[in-house]
C-alpha cells in the first residue's frame, strides 16, 4: 500500500461534505450513504496496516505528517463504523427536517477531521483538524431548533477556550521537546512538561466532555439534531478525547505511577463520574439524562487511564469503545422514541414496550451495559477499571462504585418511566420505529452483546496491540477477573434494583424512583443551584465577563468609534487627497518621477 | 533548446505575414495559442528533450547566452499563460480584421521582448528587449486611436523615455566601471568597486529606471491612465505580465544576482514597497472605474513583491516570486472581468453597475475568487504568498513592515469589498435586464485563471516545493 | 573644456527652442541643431562611428519623419495660436529655472566623481563588437524596427471606409 493512501480517509469525506452544500436535494442521502460506507471499507482496509506519509509543509517549516499504526487504525475503525451507523439512521431521521444538505456536510467533514485528527502525527497538523471539529460543532448545534444558536455559542466558547490551553501545550511542548512530530516525542515529568501535560489535557479531556468542560452537552442535548448526540458527545468526542489523552500519558510523556498528574487524572476522573451521575439521576428528560451519562461515563475512562497500571489502561481504553457503542446506542433509541412519539419528555411517555419492541429490547440491552451488568460489554470494562483504582486507593474504587450505583439506578427510572409503566392514552397510536432507525440500533446492541460475552475479540485486536510491551505479555480476555470485585459489584447492582422497587412503590411512579436522592436534605439545596446552572463554569465565567465588559463598555465606545468613523473617514479623505493628485497631467508625474529619483539618490548616499 | 523560446516567435512573425490577411488571421491564433501552451506545457513539465538539448549547429551562427533559474521559469510559465488569456481576450473583444491582425504581431512581438528579457543575462540586451516590450505595448494602448487610449499611450511612452535615460545612464556608468555588460562582470565589478559614488548613482539611476516601469509610488503617474486607456486585450497582457516582466522581474534579477542586496538598497526597496502598498491602496478606495482601480490594486500588490524582494531573506525571495506568480494571475483574472463587463455594458464606470451577478454569474463569481485572491483570503493563493512574504519579514527583524503589510491588506479587503457590492452584489440595477453572460473566449479564460487561482491556493505546498 | 561647455550650453539652448517655438519648421531645424551638437560631443569622445550614425540616422532620417508626420496635422487658427504660445509658456517656464538651480547646486556642491576609471580597450572595432558579440542586440534592434513598422502601419494608416 502506498503511504498517501493515507490522504483518501481525509479527502474524500472532506471533498463530499464541500460538495454537499451544492448537490441536488435527492443526491444527498445516496451520496452520504456511499461516502460513509466507503470510508468505513478504507477504514477497514487500512486497519493494521502500518503507514507514514509526510511531506513538507508551510514552506518546508512544518512537515505535513500523517501516521497509521494500531491505534489510529482502530480508533478510525470504530469512528468510521458509527459514522456509517449514524448516516443510515439519519436517513430516515431526518427525512423533512430543515438544513439536511448542512447536516449531510458536517457529518462528513466531520470524519475528515476526525480521520485528520487520528492520523496526525504533527501537533500543529492535529491541531488544525481538532479546531476543524470544533467549528463542525458549533455549526452541527446551530442547525437545532430554533433556540441552539445560543447552545452553540456557549459549546463554541467552551470548547474554544480548551483548544486554547491545548494551544499553549502544544507550543510548551514544542520548546521543550525540539519538534512537532508526535510520535518522536518523549518527555520527562519536569514541572515545566507537567504544565504542558496539563494544557494538552485540558483540550484532551474537554474533546472527551469531562467537568468541568461539560455544561454544553445537556443544553446541546435539547437543541442540537439528535444524531448529532449520538455521533458527537456518544462516540466520536470521547473516541478523540482519549485516543489524545492516552496518546499524551503513554507516548508524549513519562507518565508513572504516584505523580501527581497521574493522582490528577484520577481525581477528575472520579468527581465526573460522582457529579455527572447525580445530576444524571434527577433529569426528567430522557435525551438530557443521556447527556449526563455521556459526561459520567467519560470518568471512568480517565480514571482508568489516569491509574497508570496496565490493567487500568486497557479498562479505559475497553471502556471508551464500549461508552461509544451503547452510549450511541441509547441515544438511537430516544431518537427512535422522539421520532415516534414526538416527545422526550419522560412525564409524557409510558409503557412503549408493546408499542416499540424492538426499540425497547436495544434499550435493555444497552441499559445493561452502561450500568455494568454482566455479562453485557459495560461490566467487563468496568470491572478492569475497578480493579485498577483498587490498587491505586480505595477512595477512587468507592467513587466507581457509587457511580455505577447511581448509573443503574437512572437507567431503571428511565426505562420504567419510558417503556414500562402505565401506558398512555396519548400514546395508543404510536408504532415501531422504522426499519432505518431500527437497523443501527440492533447492529449496536448485538455489538454490546458480543463485546461482552466474546471480550477477548475486542481486547485482543483492537485494545491490547496498543499497550504492547507495556502488557508484559499478560491478558485481560476472557472471564478471570476479581471475584471479590464481581461480587461487590453485583452486590451494588441488585442494590440499586431494590431501592428502586421499593421507591416506585412508595410514591407510585417509576420517574419519581429517586425523588429520596433528590429531596435529602443537602443534596435538595444543592440540587436545586445546580438546576439553576449555578455551578456551570460557564455561566459563572458568562457573570465575570458580564462585570467585565461593563468596564470596558466606555472603552468599547471609543474603539468602536475609531473603526466605524475615524479610520473609515481619514482613509476615504486621504483618497480622496491622492485622487485630487492625480490630474492627469503628465509634466506632474514626470516631476514626481524626478523628484524620487533625487530622493533614491540621497537615500543611498551613504 | 531555450533559444527557441525567442527565436520560434520571431521567425513567426515574418512567416505569418507572408499570407494574405483573412487567412493569416485565423492562422496566427491557432499558432500563437500554441506556442503560448507550448510555453506553458515545457515549464511546467519541464522535459529533458527541450531543456538539455544544445543547437549545436545554430550556436555557431547565433550565439544566445542565457540562464535558466526558478524566478525565469516561473516568468515563463506566467508570460505562456497571460499572453494566452489575452488572445483569446482579443478574440472576443476586437472585431475588426486588420486590427486583429495588428494585434497579433503586437503580441508575438511583445512575447519575445518578454521571454529574451526573462533570459538574458547582459544589461545591454535586458534593456533593449524591455524597449522592445515597452515599444509594442505603447502601440497596443494607442491602438484604437481615440483620445483616451492616445494620452495614456503619450504618457507612458514619455515617463518610459525617462526610465530609458535612467537605465542607459546607468548602464553606460556600468560599463565605465567594469569594462563590460554581462551580469557576472557587472557583478564581479561591483562588489571589487566598493562603494564610490559612481556606483551608488549607477546603482540608484538603474533602480529608479526600473520603478518607472514597474509604477511604484511615486514613479508611477503613467501607470492608472494606461492601464485604464487600454483596449481590453492589451490591458490585460500589460496587467498582468508586461510590467511584471519589464519592471519588477529586472529589478529583481538585478538587485539579487548583480547589485547584490546591500542593507541601503534592501531599505530602500522595503520602503518604496510599503509607500507603494499604502498609497495604491487607499488611492483605490475612491476609484469609480473599475479599470483604474484595479490599476492602483495591481500599483499595491507590486509594492508587496518589492518588499518581499526587499527583505532579501530566501522566504522572503520565494513569497516575492510565488505573490509575482499570483499577482500575474488574478490580476489578469480581475482585468478579463473588467473585460467582459465593458463589452456588455459598454463602460467601466462602477456607479452604472449593480447586481451584475445575476446576468452574468461566471464573471460574478470567477472575479470574487479574484478579488478575494487578491485580498489575501485563505485558502486562495493570494493568501499564501502574502502569508509568506509577512512571516519572512517577521522573521528577518522588520516588524514594522510586517505589521504594516498586514494592515495593509485589510485595507485591500475595504475596496474590493465596497467594489463587488458596487459591481457585482445586491440589486440589479435598472436599465441592465437585458444584459447576457459575455463570449465564450472570455468564459474561458475566466475560468482557467480561477480554477489556478483556486488549486495553486489548494496545494501550495506542492507548488512552493516546484522548482 | 570650453568648447565642451559651449556645445552643452548650446545643445541646451536648442533643445528648449525646439519645444517651445510655435512654428514647425523652427522646431525641425532645432531638432536637427540637438541632433548635430551630439553628434559632434560624441565625436570629441573619440568614438566617430557612433557620431557618424547619429549624424545621419538623428539628424536626417528622424527629422524627416518627424516633419511628414507633423505635416498631416491640420493648421491651428491665429487665436488659437496666441493662445496655445501663451499655455506653452506658462507650462514650461519652469523647466530652463530648473536648470539652472540645479546647474548652480553642482557647482555650489562639487560632488567628487572619486572614481579611477579602467582603461577600456579601444582596439575592438565598434562593428566587430556588433557582429561579433551582440548578436542577441542586433535581434532586438531588428525588432525594435519592426515594431516601429508595425506602429506607424497601425497608428497612422487611416481606416478604408
Amino acid at each position: 500500500m502506498k503511504p498517501s493512501v493515507l490522504l483518501l480517509p481525509i479527502l474524500i469525506p472532506a471533498i463530499f461534505g464541500a460538495l454537499m452544500f451544492i448537490l441536488p436535494r435527492k443526491a444527498r442521502h445516496t451520496v452520504a450513504f456511499l461516502v460513509a460506507g466507503i470510508n468505513l471499507a478504507l477504514a477497514i482496509a487500512l486497519f493494521r496496516n502500518n503507514l507514514i506519509y509526510s511531506f513538507p509543509w508551510f514552506a518546508g517549516k512544518i512537515e505535513f505528517a500523517l501516521r497509521l499504526y494500531q491505534f489510529s487504525g482502530f480508533i478510525m475503525l470504530s469512528a468510521a463504523f458509527f459514522a456509517f451507523l449514524i448516516v443510515i439512521y439519519s436517513l430516515n431521521f431526518m427525512k423533512g427536517k430543515n438544513l439536511q444538505n448542512q447536516f449531510y456536510a458536517y457529518i462528513l467533514l466531520c470524519i475528515a477531521m476526525a480521520n485528520g485528527a487520528v492520523l496526525a502525527d504533527n501537533l500543529l497538523l492535529l491541531l488544525f483538524f481538532w479546531e476543524g471539529l470544533l467549528l463542525i460543532l458549533f455549526g452541527f448545534i446551530a442547525i437545532g431548533r430554533p433556540g441552539a444558536f445560543k447552545t452553540a455559542t456557549k459549546a463554541f466558547i467552551i470548547v474554544g477556550i480548551s483548544d486554547l490551553c491545548m494551544m499553549i501545550g502544544i507550543a510548551l511542548t514544542w520548546m521543550q521537546a525540539g519538534t512537532l512530530t508526535i510520535s518522536k516525542i518523549n518527555l520527562a515529568l519536569t514541572p515545566m512538561a507537567g504544565f504542558a501535560f496539563i494544557m494538552l489535557m485540558i483540550g484532551a479531556i474537554s474533546k472527551a466532555g469531562s467537568m468541568p468542560f461539560h455544561s454544553w452537552i445537556p443544553d446541546a442535548a435539547d437543541d442540537a439534531p439528535l444524531p448529532f448526540m449520538a455521533f458527537l458527545p456518544a462516540s466520536l468526542e470521547k473516541l478523540l478525547g482519549i485516543y489524545f489523552l492516552t496518546r499524551i500519558s503513554l507516548d508524549m510523556f513519562k507518565l508513572a505511577i504516584g505523580s501527581w498528574i497521574s493522582i490528577l487524572l484520577m481525581a477528575i476522573g472520579a468527581i465526573t463520574i460522582i457529579l455527572a451521575v447525580m445530576m444524571a439521576l434527577v433529569q426528567k428528560d430522557y435525551k438530557r439524562l443521556l447527556s449526563y451519562h455521556a459526561i459520567s461515563q467519560v470518568g471512568y475512562m480517565i480514571l482508568g487511564i489516569g491509574t497508570c497500571v496496565p490493567v487500568g489502561i486497557v479498562g479505559g481504553l475497553f471502556h471508551m469503545i464500549n461508552n461509544a457503542l451503547y452510549k450511541s446506542g441509547l441515544f438511537l433509541t430516544g431518537g427512535a422514541v422522539e421520532k415516534q412519539t414526538g416527545t422526550t419528555d419522560l412525564h409524557s411517555l409510558g409503557g412503549l414496550r408493546f408499542k416499540m419492541p424492538i426499540t425497547c429490547a436495544c434499550f435493555l440491552i444497552t441499559a445493561a451495559s452502561i450500568s455494568g451488568m454482566p455479562p453485557f460489554n459495560g461490566f467487563f470494562s468496568k470491572e478492569l477499571i475497578y480493579d485498577a483504582a483498587l490498587s491505586r486507593g480505595m477512595i477512587f474504587y468507592l467513587a466507581a462504585v457509587v457511580g455505577s450505583f447511581f448509573t443503574a439506578a437512572s437507567f431503571l427510572k428511565l426505562g420504567h418511566a419510558a417503556f414500562f409503566g402505565k401506558e398512555r392514552n396519548e400514546l395508543k397510536a404510536v408504532k415501531e420505529a422504522p426499519l432505518s432507525l431500527l437497523v443501527p440500533m440492533i447492529v449496536i446492541a448485538l455489538t454490546c452483546v458480543i463485546f461482552g460475552i466474546f471480550n477477548y475479540l475486542p481486547l485482543n485486536h483492537f485494545i491490547q496491540p496498543v499497550l504492547g510491551a507495556r502488557l508484559e505479555g499478560h491478558s485481560y480476555a476472557g472471564f478471570h477477573v476479581n471475584i471479590v470485585l464481581t461480587l461487590i459489584t453485583i452486590l451494588v447492582l441488585a442494590g440499586a434494583f431494590i431501592h428502586h422497587i421499593f421507591m416506585a412503590k412508595l410514591k407510585g411512579e417509576g420517574l419519581k424512583a429517586a425523588d429520596d436522592i433528590r429531596y435529602a436534605p443537602v443534596l435538595s439545596q444543592t440540587y436545586d443551584l445546580a438546576q439553576k446552572r449555578f455551578f456551570d463554569p460557564y455561566e459563572i465565567g458568562l457573570k465575570g465577563m458580564n462585570v467585565f465588559s461593563r468596564i470596558l463598555w466606555a472603552a468599547d465606545k471609543g474603539i468602536d468609534w475609531v473603526y466605524n468613523s475615524f479610520v473609515p473617514g481619514v482613509s476615504y479623505g486621504v483618497s480622496k487627497g491622492i485622487r485630487r493628485m492625480h490630474t492627469g497631467y503628465y509634466p506632474v508625474y514626470i516631476s514626481w518621477a524626478l523628484v524620487g529619483m533625487f530622493a533614491v539618490l540621497y537615500f543611498l548616499r551613504k | 533548446m531555450v533559444p527557441l523560446f525567442v527565436l520560434i516567435p520571431f521567425f513567426s512573425i515574418i512567416i505569418l505575414n507572408l499570407f494574405p490577411k483573412k487567412l493569416m488571421q485565423h492562422l496566427s491564433f491557432v499558432w500563437l495559442g500554441f506556442l503560448s501552451l507550448a510555453q506553458v506545457y515545457l515549464v511546467a513539465a519541464r522535459p529533458v528533450w527541450f531543456w538539455d538539448t544544445k543547437l549545436e549547429l545554430w550556436n555557431l551562427l547565433f550565439s544566445f547566452r542565457y540562464s535558466v533559474d526558478v524566478i525565469t521559469l516561473v516568468m515563463l510559465l506566467c508570460i505562456g499563460i497571460v499572453v494566452f488569456i489575452s488572445l483569446l481576450a482579443s478574440r472576443a473583444m476586437i472585431s475588426d480584421v486588420h486590427q486583429r491582425v495588428n494585434f497579433k504581431n503586437l503580441l508575438l512581438v511583445s512575447l519575445i521582448g518578454m521571454n529574451a528579457t526573462v533570459l538574458v543575462t547582459d544589461v545591454f540586451s535586458l534593456y533593449v528587449f524591455i524597449e522592445i516590450t515597452a515599444v509594442s505595448s505603447y502601440i497596443m494602448i494607442a491602438m484604437n486611436k481615440d483620445r483616451l487610449g492616445l494620452e495614456g499611450a503619450f504618457k507612458y511612452l514619455i515617463l518610459s523615455a525617462i526610465a530609458t535615460v535612467m537605465m542607459l545612464v546607468a548602464i553606460s556608468l556600468l560599463l565605465l566601471l567594469t569594462g563590460n555588460t554581462s551580469f557576472e562582470a557587472v557583478g564581479a565589478g561591483l562588489a571589487g568597486a566598493g562603494n564610490s559614488l559612481f556606483v551608488r548613482v549607477s546603482i540608484g539611476l538603474f533602480l529608479c529606471g526600473l520603478f518607472i516601469k514597474s509604477g511604484l509610488v511615486p514613479f508611477h503617474g503613467w501607470l492608472p491612465d494606461a492601464y485604464s486607456a487600454a483596449p481590453a486585450p492589451a490591458s490585460i497582457l500589460l496587467a498582468g505580465i508586461v510590467t511584471k516582466v519589464s519592471g519588477v522581474y529586472v529589478l529583481m534579477r538585478l538587485a539579487i544576482s548583480v547589485f547584490g542586496l546591500t542593507p541601503s538598497v534592501q531599505a530602500l526597496l522595503m520602503f518604496i514597497g510599503a509607500v507603494s502598498i499604502i498609497i495604491g491602496a487607499v488611492a483605490a478606495l475612491t476609484q469609480t472605474d473599475f479599470k483604474r482601480m484595479l490599476a492602483y490594486s495591481s500599483i499595491s500588490q507590486i509594492g508587496y513583491i518589492i518588499l518581499g524582494v526587499g527583505c532579501g531573506t530566501k522566504l522572503a525571495l520565494i513569497g516575492a516570486v510565488f505573490h509575482l506568480f499570483n499577482h500575474a494571475i488574478f490580476k489578469s483574472l480581475l482585468f478579463v472581468n473588467a473585460a467582459s463587463v465593458e463589452k456588455e455594458l459598454g463602460t467601466t464606470d462602477m456607479d452604472k453597475m449593480g447586481g451584475l451577478t445575476q446576468r452574468m454569474p461566471v464573471t460574478g463569481i470567477t472575479s470574487v475568487i479574484g478579488l478575494l485572491s487578491t485580498a489575501g483570503i485563505p485558502p486562495l493563493s493570494g493568501f499564501w504568498s502574502k502569508f509568506i512574504i509577512i512571516i519572512a519579514l517577521w522573521q528577518a527583524g522588520n516588524f514594522g513592515y510586517a505589521a504594516f503589510a498586514l494592515l495593509a491588506s485589510i485595507i485591500t479587503l475595504a475596496y474590493f469589498l465596497s467594489m463587488q457590492r458596487k459591481v457585482f452584489f445586491g440589486k440589479l440595477r435598472s436599465g441592465l435586464e437585458n444584459i447576457k453572460e459575455s463570449s465564450m473566449g472570455l468564459i474561458v479564460s475566466q475560468a482557467v485563471l480561477a480554477i489556478i487561482t483556486l488549486v495553486v491556493g489548494l496545494i501550495f505546498p506542492l507548488v512552493i516545493s516546484w522548482r | 573644456m570650453a568648447l565642451n561647455l559651449i556645445l552643452l550650453v548650446l545643445l541646451l539652448v536648442a533643445g528648449i527652442w525646439t519645444v517651445l517655438t510655435t512654428r514647425l519648421v523652427r522646431s525641425v531645424v532645432g531638432l536637427a541643431l540637438v541632433s548635430a551638437v551630439v553628434s559632434i560631443l560624441i565625436f570629441r569622445l573619440n568614438s566617430p562611428l557612433a557620431a557618424a550614425f547619429e549624424l545621419s540616422v538623428c539628424a536626417g532620417l528622424i527629422s524627416v519623419i518627424f516633419v511628414t508626420t507633423i505635416s498631416f496635422t491640420q493648421r491651428l487658427t491665429a487665436e488659437r495660436l496666441e493662445e496655445r504660445r501663451k499655455e506653452r509658456l506658462g507650462k514650461y517656464w519652469y523647466l530652463p529655472v530648473i536648470l539652472i538651480i540645479f546647474g548652480i547646486l553642482l557647482v555650489v556642491f562639487k560632488p567628487k566623481l572619486d572614481f579611477p576609471l579602467p582603461q577600456v580597450p579601444s582596439e575592438q572595432d565598434t562593428r566587430n563588437i556588433i557582429w561579433h558579440m551582440r548578436h542577441v542586440d542586433l535581434l532586438g534592434q531588428i525588432l525594435i524596427i519592426l515594431a516601429g513598422v508595425f506602429g506607424v502601419v497601425i497608428l497612422f494608416k487611416e481606416p478604408k471606409k
